[in-house]
């Protein structure tokens, strides 16, 4: 055993310090930075200051219907429409969620395109995405886009075993025709360098994007490239002292303060091979990167992106307030997409069905005496989801009675005490002592057993439901 | 005539499904006699069923021997009005 290096006595206390400046209940719980992190890069050790992000404009972008739609089967033209106006109450007026890109290639593309700006939301912003090619531009212009995103890119794997580009020069060269003719057209692009978290930093991307910064200083600054840095197999890192091309710290300080990208035009995007999307775009946005790139629920090619929810929530914790953003249409987006046919794993966080219930009873236990134990901040406040229980024989009687309370919505002193409860507590468990039964007891069955087994108590509050 | 204390121990029997005369005053509800969670919430309603009373959640379900329970029904039975003599007891139950 190590030799103890410092004493740390005992503070006692007779009230309970519930840490709320961290965790207030009413929003997420707060992410809180007491100093500098320290990256050490080319040797040098450089200072970001975290902190620092609560006053920066960090905004999330969504891909639903372009990185999420590769997917899935496609959207009807009626469900994109509902999902962009849902989309936008979630981001609310300031824009948190400042813009979601469409493909343009066909006549429902463009349709889809022409409905959603026509509810005249403000809020996301409808950008295209196309080929490197450069006659695509005809179709951003005629869409009336002011900005499309472009494939280009900067992995040696791409360059030369997909894109077939006899050296890297070449390739450069080419995607720099079509930045031009971006600018020629009028519409800002926004490079999307594929695979960059396995591309040669040093030898491609850095000299490429020191090229498209010249070429932006040529052009006024609405129409200046974007960078969008796509982590296309999962393959970045958020670990201090990793190593380039796999670091996302490194990555981020060399576009941004060595080839001086401003941050408001860099763009983090994800995917979840390696289960690290969402942290990766949440250090994205620590170091210097402020917009992140999401889908809804993650959904998005192969193992998908950096959930938009989960974004949401990252923001509030890091800003310390919503901001204008209205949390419950999270819930009404969730609801939406599975009456569409989207799988959302029961345990999915903030929007599966089960996210908040627990099925042990020592959990039930906890939150018949306070739902904060167990929850992790107001669900039915944020999302209407009040936390809840799950019966099974794990459950025993606290679990039981917490469903009950849920169930005919008692709270405080009205809550209905485990003493009244015990038939259907009785009866919970005989369907695992002595019926053998191995699957969970569903809300309908436990709803029918209260109205047999505690009639005064449902014609009490379910009476005029009847 | 049952005392409270007969009829505690008769609701006991019943419950964990024992033998009345094989229950003592100083049995430990879960440690001697076998209760188990969902047992000791039925005992505690079987008790006010049988006495007529409200228990307090926490309290009776912290009552861990028979003789406790006894003193502690008996106690609540003052305190809410009930008649626990013998005499004016009914035990056609029993």
């Amino acid at each position: 055993m190590n030799k103890a290096k410092k004493r740390h006595p005992l503070v006692d206390a007779k009230k309970p310090n519930l840490l709320e400046d961290t965790y207030p209940y009413s929003l997420p719980p707060l992410i809180r930075f007491e100093g500098p992190v320290v990256e050490y890069i080319d040797g040098k050790a450089v200072e970001f200051d975290f902190g620092a992000v609560k006053d920066r404009n960090i905004l999330i972008t969504d891909t639903t219907f372009r990185d999420g739609q590769q997917a899935r089967p496609p959207y009807t033209i009626d469900q994109m429409v509902h999902i962009y106006d849902l989309m936008s109450r979630l981001g609310g007026p300031n824009g948190v969620i400042r813009q979601t890109e469409f493909f343009l290639y066909t006549k429902n593309d463009r349709e889809t395109l022409d409905r959603c700006r026509a509810l005249g939301h403000k809020y996301p912003e409808c950008t295209g995405w196309i080929r490197a090619i450069k006659g695509d531009f005809r179709l951003v212009k005629e869409a009336g886009l002011k900005e499309t995103g472009m494939l280009t890119s900067c992995s040696d794997y791409h360059i030369f075993h997909k894109s077939k580009f006899r050296s890297r020069a070449d390739c450069m060269d080419s995607y720099c025709e079509v930045v031009e003719a971006a600018f020629e057209a009028g519409v800002r692009p926004r490079c999307h360098l594929e695979d960059v978290t396995r591309a040669d930093i040093d030898g491609f991307v850095l000299p490429f994007i020191e090229r498209l910064m010249e070429m932006s200083s040529q052009v006024p600054d609405e129409l200046s490239v974007k960078i969008r840095l796509c982590d296309t197999m999962g393959f970045g890192i958020s670990y201090p002292g990793a190593e380039l091309p796999r670091s996302i710290p490194k990555l981020i300080y060399k576009l941004n303060q060595e080839c001086g990208v401003p941050s408001d035009r860099l763009e983090w995007h994800g995917h979840n091979d390696f289960h690290k999307v969402h942290t990766n775009a949440g250090t994205a946005w620590l170091y210097g990167c402020d917009v992140v790139n999401t889908t809804l629920f993650g959904f998005g090619e192969r193992t998908g992106n950096p959930p938009l929810e989960s974004a949401i929530f990252e923001y509030i914790a890091l800003k310390g307030g919503l901001c204008g953003i209205e949390t419950m249409a999270i819930t009404e987006l969730a609801d939406y997409m599975r009456s569409i046919g989207l799988p959302i794993p029961e345990n999915y966080p903030f929007v599966g069905r089960a996210f908040n219930t627990t099925r042990a009873g020592i959990h039930a236990d906890g939150l018949r005496r306070d739902e904060q134990i167990y929850n992790i901040f107001d669900t039915e406040k944020l999302l209407a989801r009040p936390p809840r229980v799950a019966i099974t024989d794990k459950s025993g009687t606290d679990g039981v009675v917490h469903w009950i309370n849920e169930f005919f919505g008692l709270k405080g002193e009205n809550r209905i005490n485990k003493i009244k409860i015990h038939k259907l507590a009785r009866w919970v468990i005989d369907q695992y002592d002595e019926h053998d039964r191995l699957t969970a007891i569903s809300d309908q069955e436990l709803e029918a057993k209260v109205k047999e087994l505690m009639p005064e108590y449902w014609e009490k509050y379910k009476g005029n439901h009847k | 005539m049952a005392t409270v204390e007969e009829r505690v121990k008769a609701i006991t029997a019943r419950v964990l499904k024992l033998d009345p005369d094989q229950i003592k005053s100083e049995d430990n509800f879960t440690a001697d006699l076998g209760a188990e969670s969902v047992q000791s919430i039925e005992l505690v309603a079987m008790f006010e069923e049988e006495f007529g009373i409200e228990m307090e959640e926490d309290a009776a379900l912290s009552v861990e021997t028979v003789s406790k329970a006894v003193e502690y029904i008996a106690q609540v039975c003052k305190e809410q009005g009930v008649v626990t003599d013998d005499r004016e007891q009914k035990t056609e139950d029993r």
